[in-house]
């Protein structure tokens, strides 16, 4: 049984919210608003939060912020449009993904399981992969650069570790989007960019002029070998 | 501005016609009183030039025909004349002349009788084409009369160079007030162009466009009338866009609380009566459908407000089509039925093709048209992709047509297909609540976003066929997409 943390400040939704992922066997803590999430996540920690960014007082993004300092927890940002920059800055205060309102309540089921699923364990043939002064231990889910440990989020590590086994190999987008995250070709690349910007300040030396995660111009990225 | 519908020369061209017209008055009327001044100050300086001489010869002749035994042909041949000038004397009843062309005859008879009679006289008359002057002098004392007649030719020759200077000076003034005219009228209307670029843009949809209002007065009136009527203009456009976007972002809250707690009871799907089941259904074909609608309509409203954006990837085109395809054959939410599968026909043109594209905007192109399919045209009969400009290059686009086995379009129907909740034909047919009435419209706005088109014709072989064109590479400028991950840069919010 996992624990959802579900942070929005409409009560018929949180209400309804909290009645699908009980129906779907979660075991649910509702809060509404940031000041209370914070502080229910200190308490208890959940096993994936589901965050509203639009919230009165400390917004999402601060709260995603709050909870990341802490944590590595999976977190999923509830927007209310996906076109806006919205978004973009979700991703980047460390959300791991996010669902659009109106969201189908299947859809969430499903991006909640795929999180879960996302373990650090991560079925590997290698006991250590590396490039450069960074060590990737994929049966422990931990990462190291110059033998200090990193601190990733599964999305990151999953992220990593397959940029890790396919070195010299560009990945596209939509296969990351499809490996990591489990969504189809039309999944929103952006999801890919953000956590590749976010890997590139744990693991490069300079994330703006990286050496190791690179971007290949109109086909995806590649490890640098 | 349309060129067939303008009836009456331009505003420039009549400015230059006038500036023209005034010009050559204004150089005729000066060349004229040019002319006519130096053409009297001429011939009179001429002509006391004439007498003068005249007067001094008649006296040397006089002087001469007082000593007697003269022979007076002599005496004429050695008067000093001048050049082209000749002298006839009338001595005792007796004419002499200097020359044979110029004798009494060639003396008006009115002059002729008045110097004889006492009178000195000049008269200016024409001999064979050629004017000349006659300048008679009475001589009582000797009881002669001495005329001497002068040539006008070479002032009439002068004369006629200035005439011919004057004119091509009018001219060439006149071609000079109808440059001058035609640049000031450039000139003055000049804003007016930037004004008509201003309304041109306006009308494309770029409702921020203003006019700079200068500081020039008249015009700055016509600018800042403009730029108010821009600013109300879009204003109402935005407000309406707005309330849309308003009333679709309010209907969000509660969806999402319809579409959990309906979960809830789909999973307790089983232990209601059938009555209670078949209420389910419906509330969740029409929860989706609802559902759709409100995105639609939000979709939509990005459109009228200008603030949809493209977010452009680089794909392989068939490989785009393709999982456009299954994606679109996916059903909806909670419908209930399974949709067959479509094949994807590429044509040789388009194996290798890469296109820069909007993949979402894409997906929902094909899943509109594939749902329009299913719902008018009896299903997708195939999916075809070709190039038919080449695969890369210039002016090269992706062209992907959607063809059904219905009916086809009616050709008077054809126009009003991607109109906003056009029924047309199928009024009162809606079949299982599917459509949302904005999913050609969207069609057509996500292909005009990307700066393609989209249109419908007759299928080979029966039926509707879609065909949209994309543009291979979508114009800079039209897609404000985050492009390459790399140099995507982001708001940073809280």
């Amino acid at each position: 049984m996992s624990t959802i943390l579900v942070v929005e400040d409409d009560e018929r939704i949180r209400s309804s919210m909290r009645l699908a992922l009980e129906d779907e066997g979660h075991d649910v803590v509702d809060v509404a608003s940031g000041e209370d999430a914070i502080e229910a996540f200190s308490q208890r920690p959940a096993d994936v939060v589901l965050l509203d960014l639009m919230l009165p007082g400390i917004d999402g993004f601060d709260t995603c912020r709050a909870i990341r300092r802490t944590s590595t927890v999976p977190v999923i940002m509830v927007t209310a449009r996906s076109d806006t920059h919205d978004v973009v800055a979700g991703l980047e205060a460390g959300a791991d993904d996010y669902v659009t309102k109106p969201f189908v309540a299947k859809e969430l089921g499903a991006r909640i399981r795929a999180l879960l699923r996302r373990t650090r364990r991560a079925d590997g043939d290698a006991d250590v992969l590396s490039f450069g002064d960074v060590e990737i231990v994929p049966d422990a889910g931990v990462v190291r650069r110059g033998g200090d440990e990193v601190h990733c989020t599964r999305t990151e590590f999953r992220l990593l570790t397959e940029l890790a086994r396919n070195p010299g190999k560009v990945l596209s987008r939509e296969h990351l989007l499809e490996q990591v995250w489990g969504y189809d070709y039309f999944g929103d690349g952006r999801l890919v960019d953000v956590h590749v910007r976010r890997l590139r300040t744990k693991v490069e030396a300079d994330p703006a002029n990286p050496r190791f995660i690179i971007t290949v111009r109109g086909m995806g990225y590649k490890l640098a070998v | 501005m349309n060129r067939e519908r303008r009836t009456r020369p331009g505003l420039r061209a009549r400015v230059t016609v006038t500036f023209a017209v005034g010009a050559l008055a204004l150089s005729g009327v000066m060349a004229g009183i040019t002319y006519l001044t130096a053409r009297a100050g001429f011939l009179s300086e001429r002509q006391a030039e004439f007498r003068r001489q005249a007067y001094v010869n008649a006296s040397l002749v006089q002087n001469a025909l007082r000593v007697p035994g003269t022979e007076v042909n002599q005496l004429l041949e050695s008067v000093d004349t001048l050049p082209g000038s000749r002298s006839v004397l009338n001595t005792n009843g007796q004419w002499f002349a200097t020359s044979i062309s110029v004798g009494r005859s060639q003396i008006p008879a009115a002059e002729r009788e008045l110097v004889l009679s006492g009178t000195a006289a000049s008269q200016t008359f024409t001999i064979a084409g050629t004017p000349e002057v006659v300048v008679g002098v009475p001589l009582p004392g000797v009881h002669a009369a001495y005329f001497e007649v002068f040539s006008l030719e070479e002032i009439e020759r002068t004369l006629q160079t200035l005439a011919l200077t004057l004119a091509i000076a009018a001219g060439v003034t006149t071609l000079a007030g109808a440059a001058v005219g035609q640049w000031a009228a450039g000139r003055a209307l000049r804003p007016l162009r930037g004004v008509s670029d201003a309304a041109a843009a306006i009308a494309e949809g770029d409702l921020g466009t203003r006019v700079d209002a200068g500081d020039d007065a008249d015009l700055s009136r016509l600018a800042s009338s403009f730029n108010r009527m821009a600013d109300h203009l879009q204003e109402r456009i935005e407000r309406e866009a707005r309330f849309t976007s308003d009333v679709s972002h309010e209907l969000r809250s509660p969806l999402t609380t319809l579409s959990a707690s309906l979960s809830v009871l789909e999973t307790q799907r089983d232990q209601l009566r059938p009555a209670g089941r078949r209420a389910l259904d419906l509330l969740s074909a029409d929860l989706s459908r609802f559902t759709r609608m409100v995105s639609d309509l939000l979709e939509i409203s990005r459109f009228d407000a200008g603030s949809a954006e493209l977010s452009l990837d680089d794909v392989d085109a068939s490989e785009l089509v393709r999982h456009a395809v299954v994606a679109a054959a996916r059903p909806h939410g909670s419908d209930p039925f399974r949709a067959p599968a479509v094949p994807v026909v590429i044509e040789p043109a388009a194996t290798d093709m890469r296109v820069r594209i909007d993949k979402r905007r894409f997906e929902r192109i094909v899943a509109n048209l594939v749902d329009n399919a299913r719902q008018y045209g009896g299903g997708v009969r195939r999916v075809v992709v070709d190039a038919p400009a080449g695969a890369h290059g210039p002016g090269a686009f992706m062209r992907v047509a959607v063809e059904d086995d219905g009916p086809g379009i009616a050709p008077d129907e054809r126009d009003h297909l991607f109109e906003r909740f056009y029924r047309g034909h199928h009024a009162g047919r809606r079949g299982a609540g599917e459509g949302t009435g904005l999913g050609l419209a969207l069609v057509a706005e996500h292909a005009r976003l990307h700066g393609g088109s989209v249109a419908v014709e007759d299928a080979p072989g029966g039926g509707a066929r879609f065909v949209i064109d994309l543009p291979v590479e979508p114009v800079a400028g039209s897609a404000g997409g985050d492009g390459p991950p790399e140099g995507t840069t982001s708001r940073v919010v809280g």
